[in-house]
């Protein structure tokens, strides 16, 4: 394999002209840097939380309460998130799911938006995006109803049909072996169009005349996608893999926890980490112990991050963040 | 480096302390200088009201006792992470099932009142009397309990217009649980398609209510053995016996097959059996115009007293409190306590557009006061100092309902023998936070009748096991056993 040569660092001094653009720069940046500062940096010394008993003393302020009041604890405050037998599939619930998202999360829109933009009638095109886009605002709650609405036992449009039909009626929300699939189902109805967009508008980024003179050459519709198309997606794809990584052990509350409307049946495949530390704190409010499940996933997740953008770089430098 | 550190923390004091409160400075308002208190009560929901009638309850109460309040109504998840987080209050709810009262007060996080309490409010010491008992912590008081239904007393509400006039039935004043099954029965006949105890995943209100509940709603102590013991839930044989009654009901189709899954109060109107706790003489249950039939209760359970069931409201101040904003607070609370007028301002809001006063004593919500103000009467005050509420001009409610209601307490209650025990969840908090989240997992399940208690209790009860469940008995047996000692 070739290796390009490194792009010489430029020593030389900026014009003045230079100079002037880049302090405005710079001042376009400056209220991104301070909402990071005050709501990313700031927060941070709350990491604290996961290693001490937070005691706070009534009417002292917080940060007296956190750093004088309260003890340190090691490692104590995470010990609830194993003692549980079921935190075994709890871990593995959260990672499959989110593994088949990556993937799905992926593909799915990869193949919508290059579909998409070989198609040449702009309202129609227009209409398919707006409505793969609607999901994405839809409230879990709310989705959580219209699916009960499919699903209810004795009133849902699922079990109307199957009854129609001469079958048994199917107690959904006892039925822990479709909700694998209904779950997977959703979260891609919910989330496809949104990424799509980001897909799409790489796509319109590509300079057409690569295709125009691709298609002279007697390329066809399958060789531009896979000589074109897909190389110039690649760096897009391969931040949002990233990024998805680095929330491999998050998982969307609503989706799993909403939807199912908390059916105790349905645990076995619904309980991922943020749906069982919600349950196990709802007894007791204990910043310390939810401090303790936020580190852990933020931890891994950073671990994870910084592991697969080390892979992509030696894969394919240019594709990755750092 | 010691100076960086400082300057540091100073940044991030400043950064982050919380807004502080305001402590006086409303003369112009009032006519008076008026210590004002930030009062946090419960409820899931904010009136929409509540602005025009606290603002209307300050007048009254700035001329009384120069004291008015902020009072917020915040959901239960909400006044846990006030108390969790340290935040300034002078007044909090506290309870047994919310903002635990002993376990807050034996941390030290409410103001210990035993010292002001008489010579501050000594009409407020006077009124709650022998009910301080509730409060009374190794001696002292921490909190003052509200005056209201003392004790548990679970009821089915029938439908008696259906079972009495067209059925012939006779529904008893009381009955045991098992016995609702004919009323089930004749019900689910008449209409095959509908449900007669049709429920929500909260399942039938009060149904473990016999049991004093100790860890979270799975370790208990029955009240009627005679020597108190605490054991998980699924070694009580009533318990066993009524989650088994439930799933036959549910397999014969009188509960609705989705029960587990519904949310909240989403049930038919028209459903003939529900249940309900409240008092002897409640008629809130009952109103025909509501319901488009007669209702009648039959008590199937109770009234069981214990110190949980009479902290069931209570009001607390914050130990960050001054001395001065502290007997303001009692004050408040004190003419809350004595003043009719005033707790009925609070409790059903202004006179002539939320109530009205009907000739008997009792008062009667309009349709504003339906709508715009609505808060449980116990968030707000004392129930046994505020009017009792009429369902309806034709429908009137005693007027000197409480002191019979307490009179009953003595004559028929079931009174606890374990002295008050508390259990302070942090002695084993991850265990107790690991069983809570394996228990919400088959719950609702049981309560609603959708499992089989015989395959899912002994799943339950290994997992629970596994996680701790006897290190943690151990442990609860062994501070009831202290506990007890005190007493003997």
């Amino acid at each position: 394999m070739e290796k390009e040569p490194r792009p010489e660092k430029k020593h030389a001094s900026l014009s003045g002209a230079n100079k002037k653009e880049n302090r405005q720069l710079n001042l376009m940046t400056l209220p991104t840097v301070i909402w990071y500062a005050l709501f990313c940096y700031l927060p941070l010394f709350g990491i604290f939380f996961a290693f001490k008993n937070f005691t706070p003393v009534p009417g002292d302020s917080l940060v007296e309460n956190l750093f004088v009041n309260s003890e340190w604890v090691g490692l104590q405050n995470f010990s609830y998130l194993f003692r549980n037998p079921q935190s075994v599939s709890v871990i593995t619930n959260t990672l499959i799911y989110n593994a088949v998202f990556l993937v799905t999360g992926i593909v799915i829109p990869v193949t919508l938006a290059i579909l998409l933009s070989e198609v040449h009638q702009k309202k129609f095109q227009g209409f398919v995006q707006m409505s793969l886009v609607l999901p994405y605002f839809i409230s879990w709650v709310i989705v959580g109803y219209c699916v009960y609405g499919f699903l209810s036992t004795d009133t849902g449009l699922f079990n109307s049909v199957i009854k129609y039909f001469g079958g048994d009626p199917v107690q959904w929300y006892q039925s822990p072996q479709y909700w694998r699939t209904i779950l997977i189902v959703l979260g891609i109805w919910k989330s496809t169009g949104y990424t799509l967009i980001i897909y799409l508008c790489s796509i319109t980024t590509i300079d057409r005349t690569l295709y125009e003179s691709a298609a002279l050459d007697g390329a066809g519709f399958f060789q531009r996608v896979r000589y074109i198309t897909l190389p110039h997606l690649r760096p897009t794809i391969a931040t949002l893999f990233i990024l998805g990584i680095g929330s491999l052990l998050n998982s969307d509350f609503g989706l799993f926890y909403q939807v199912p409307m908390d059916s105790g049946a349905l645990t076995e495949v619904t309980q991922t980490l943020d749906v069982y530390v919600y349950k196990s704190l709802m007894v007791n409010a204990n910043f310390s112990y939810s401090a303790a499940a936020a580190f852990l996933q933020s931890f891994v997740g950073c671990i994870l991050l910084v592991i697969s953008n080390m892979v992509i770089r030696r894969l394919d430098r240019d594709s990755a963040l750092l | 480096m010691r100076i960086f550190k400082r300057i540091a923390l100073l940044a991030l004091a400043a950064a982050l302390s919380l807004t502080a409160f305001s402590g006086c400075g409303d003369s112009e308002n009032y006519g008076r200088d008026v210590i004002r208190l930030r009062w946090v009560t419960f409820s899931n929901s904010v009136p929409p009201d509540v602005k025009e009638v606290v603002k209307k309850a300050n007048e009254y109460s700035a001329e009384k006792i120069g004291v008015v309040v902020d009072l917020e109504f915040q959901p239960s998840e909400m006044i846990n992470l006030i108390m969790a987080s340290g935040e300034y209050y002078d007044i909090i709810f506290t309870c047994s099932w919310l903002n635990n009262y002993n376990i807050a007060a034996s941390r030290g996080m409410f103001y210990d009142i035993t010292d002001i309490v008489q010579t501050a409010s000594p009409e407020l010491y006077k009124v709650i009397g022998e009910y301080w008992d509730a409060a009374e912590l190794n001696g002292r008081y921490y909190g003052v309990p509200t005056l209201k239904d003392m004790g548990a007393e679970m009821m089915f509400r029938l439908n008696s217009t259906y079972y009495e006039e067209q059925k012939g039935m006779t529904i008893p004043e009381s009955m045991k649980f098992e016995e609702i099954e004919p009323f089930l029965e004749v019900y689910k006949k008449d209409n095959p398609t509908k449900y007669p105890l049709a429920m929500d995943k909260s399942g039938i209100a009060g149904m473990t209510n016999f049991l004093e509940k100790i860890v979270g709603d799975y370790i208990v102590i029955p009240y009627e053995a005679e020597t108190p013991e605490v054991m998980p839930i699924w070694e009580n044989e009533e318990f066993m016996k009524r989650v088994r009654l439930l799933h036959k009901w549910y397999q014969l189709g009188y509960i609705n097959p989705d029960a587990a899954a519904m949310e909240n109060s989403a049930v038919a109107k028209d459903t003939p059996v529900r249940a309900g706790v409240a008092w002897r003489g409640y008629t809130g249950y009952s109103d025909p115009a509501n319901w488009g039939f007669n209702v009648k209760l039959s008590l199937y359970d109770g009234p069981f007293i214990s110190k949980s069931t009479e902290q069931g409201g209570m009001f607390a101040i914050s130990a960050g409190c001054d001395q001065k904003h502290a007997e303001a607070s009692l004050k408040y609370l004190e003419l809350l306590n004595t003043d009719r007028t005033f707790r009925d301002i609070l409790g059903y809001g202004i006179e002539g557009k939320h109530f009205k006063y009907l000739p008997n004593g009792t008062v009667m919500k309009t349709e504003e006061g339906s709508s715009g103000y609505q808060p449980s009467l116990f968030t707000t005050g004392p129930v046994t100092n505020a009017s009792v509420l009429s369902i309806s001009e034709d429908y009137l409610s005693d007027p000197d309902l409480w002191p019979k209601v307490f009179a009953g307490y003595k004559e028929y209650g079931i009174w606890s023998k374990a002295h008050g025990f508390i259990y302070d969840t942090k002695r084993k908090e991850d265990i107790v936070a690991t069983l809570s989240a394996i228990w919400l997992n088959y719950y609702t399940d049981l309560i609603t009748g959708t499992s089989d208690p015989d395959t899912v209790i002994p799943k339950m009860k290994s997992e629970m096991e596994k996680a701790g469940l006897n290190e943690l008995m151990d442990d609860v047996k062994s501070e009831l056993a202290n506990h007890l000692a005190k007493y003997n």
